[in-house]
């Protein structure tokens, strides 16, 4: 994961930390959406940003929609609850860029612009993990200090984000991709191929594996403990899912994303050649 | 409209030191977590409001209060419902679980006015030069400050290219929920292709200037904790310690409890 330590050498890419946080702060407050439970979650169309930046700008997407996220709180709610939307939605956009390439073969295109059907069925199945582990890390934070039990925020905020990057993402992405690439702007694009952590095929499958490991796990356990009363809230339900939580950022280790970087590079390094010629 | 909560005021709150006040928020954050009972908490709470008061800073509640009373009233049901204790109240809620509940709201309560009360009396530059000063890298504080900046810019924006959308029959209410959320498709296209188009101008702009050139970067905002800083800081951790030490003697907790 050195790749999101290293993305700020690229001044376009602390740029893009800068407007991607903006963005999702500044949409979430006009566009209220739907409310669920007032003053907690709302279904607001700003949620599917977290995913089109991540898979746009990978790293500086990832910390984009963790500063907006907070940025967003700092307009009415801003709490120690703000600390566990912070790192959730880190995860949130960061595990499907991450998590995209595991999916595909050496051979095939890995461009994340969700052209094809297999692209929507990698899209929709990154969309559902990261929405998991975004709502496995939330709910567990907040039922960590007490705030709100695990088994209602965990399916509001998995719906909450699954349902919105899943419904316009897509859509958004089709739209937005070409410019983005056409401005030079993709994240694998502009960074080198040796700052993004390297993976095999096999390291990227055992990763991909872990997280789904992870965040599935993580939630189902965290409900059955806090639904059965097994666990009664705070530290202990805090103690239980700490395993799935390093599972997760294990498996995120383990993705790498520098072959990514290398078929960019390899494709812009052809057109070059192409308009030479 | 200008969504941030930030009110220029001369009070001392105001003059104090950005760290001083991010080590503020941090402690008021952890002092609510100090008690169970909800009427320890509510002494807490007049504690936090009066800091309000004095910084100035409690107008800023009419624009959360809905936010803070529906927080209350969720909280305090959700967890009568699902906690349990010893002494039957009506139905099937408990004191202790009301209790509780209040005691829970009250807790994020007091979080969120302690930060609408940091919001208030530091401003964005003043953000940003704290997390330097605290060791946070400059590149991260930039974008921090930056994204701080732009986002009263790009919510007139999205205002705007919503309403020019209405007046082409864009319409976000009617429409079972997959059609409501596809409908926000033509704000949010314009919204980010407006604003990510400028980051290769805006990248030259910051390189042309020295961004990120050197190390041991200056700064045009000048801040230095002084004695009033120090004074602030000793009476809080005070507070803090006498909290803590009230609690320990067994006072604030709240018996009877289970979930």
């Amino acid at each position: 994961m050195k790749d999101v330590f290293t993305m700020w050498r690229h001044t376009q890419l602390v740029v893009l930390v800068a407007l991607s946080a903006a963005i999702y702060a500044a949409v979430l407050i006009p566009f209220q959406g739907f409310t669920i439970v007032p003053g907690y979650i709302s279904i607001r169309p700003a949620n599917v940003f977290p995913v089109v930046f991540g898979l746009l700008f990978g790293p500086a997407g990832a910390w984009g929609a963790a500063i907006g996220n907070l940025i967003g709180d700092f307009f009415g709610t801003l709490s120690l609850g703000s600390v566990g939307g912070f790192v959730g939605n880190f995860f949130l956009a960061l595990l499907p860029y991450k998590m995209w390439s595991a999916y595909f073969r050496s051979d095939e295109n890995i461009e994340t612009n969700v052209n094809s059907g297999k692209k929507l069925g990698v899209y929709i199945a990154v969309v559902v993990v990261a929405s998991v582990v975004c709502a496995v890390i939330i709910s567990w934070w907040v039922a960590l200090l007490g705030f709100i039990p695990f088994q209602v925020t965990l399916p509001l905020i998995v719906f909450n984000n699954a349902i919105m990057a899943g419904v316009l993402g897509p859509v958004l992405l089709l739209a937005l991709y070409p410019r983005v690439k056409r401005w030079g702007l993709l994240w694998t694009e502009i960074m080198e191929p040796e700052e993004v952590s390297a993976s095999s095929s096999r390291l990227r499958g055992i990763g991909n594996v872990l997280v789904w490991v992870g965040g599935i796990g993580g939630a189902v356990v965290g409900l059955i403990l806090s639904l059965t009363g097994a666990s009664p809230m705070g530290a202990s339900l805090g103690l239980a899912l700490i395993p799935f939580l390093i599972v997760i950022v294990v498996g995120a280790f383990m993705l790498g994303g520098r072959d990514q970087v290398e078929v960019a590079q390899e494709m812009i390094a052809g057109e070059g050649e192409e308009s030479e010629a | 409209m200008d969504p941030s909560l930030y009110l220029d005021r001369d009070t001392w709150v105001h003059r104090l030191d950005p760290r001083t006040k991010m080590f503020l928020l941090l402690g008021m954050f952890a002092l609510p977590f100090v008690f169970l009972n909800p009427f320890y908490e509510l002494a807490v709470l007049a504690l936090v409001l009066f800091f309000g008061y004095l910084a100035e800073s409690l107008v800023n509640l009419r624009r959360i209060w809905f936010i803070l009373f529906m927080i209350l009233l969720v909280t305090t049901i959700l967890w009568s419902i699902i906690g349990s204790g010893r002494t039957p109240l009506f139905l099937f809620v408990e004191r202790e679980a009301l209790f509780y509940g209040l005691s829970t709201a009250l807790r994020i309560v007091i979080t969120v006015i302690a930060g609408m009360i940091f919001l208030s009396t530091t401003r964005n530059e003043e953000v940003a030069i704290g997390l330097v000063r605290l060791g946070i890298p400059y590149r991260f504080a930039f974008a921090v400050s930056t994204a701080l900046r732009l986002v009263p810019t790009i919510v007139a924006t999205g205002l705007t290219i919503g309403e020019a959308q209405r007046s082409r029959g864009l319409d976000l209410d009617s429409g079972n929920i997959i059609q409501r959320i596809r409908n926000h498709l033509p704000l949010l296209v314009p919204v980010f292709v407006t604003t990510v188009r400028s980051t290769n101008v805006f990248s030259m702009a910051l390189e042309s200037k020295g961004f990120g050139a050197g190390s041991g970067r200056t700064f045009f905002l000048h801040t230095a904790m002084g004695g009033r800083d120090a004074l602030v800081l000793v009476a809080f951790v005070a507070l803090l310690a006498g909290s803590i030490a009230l609690r320990m003697a067994g006072y604030g907790g709240l018996e009877g409890f289970t979930r």
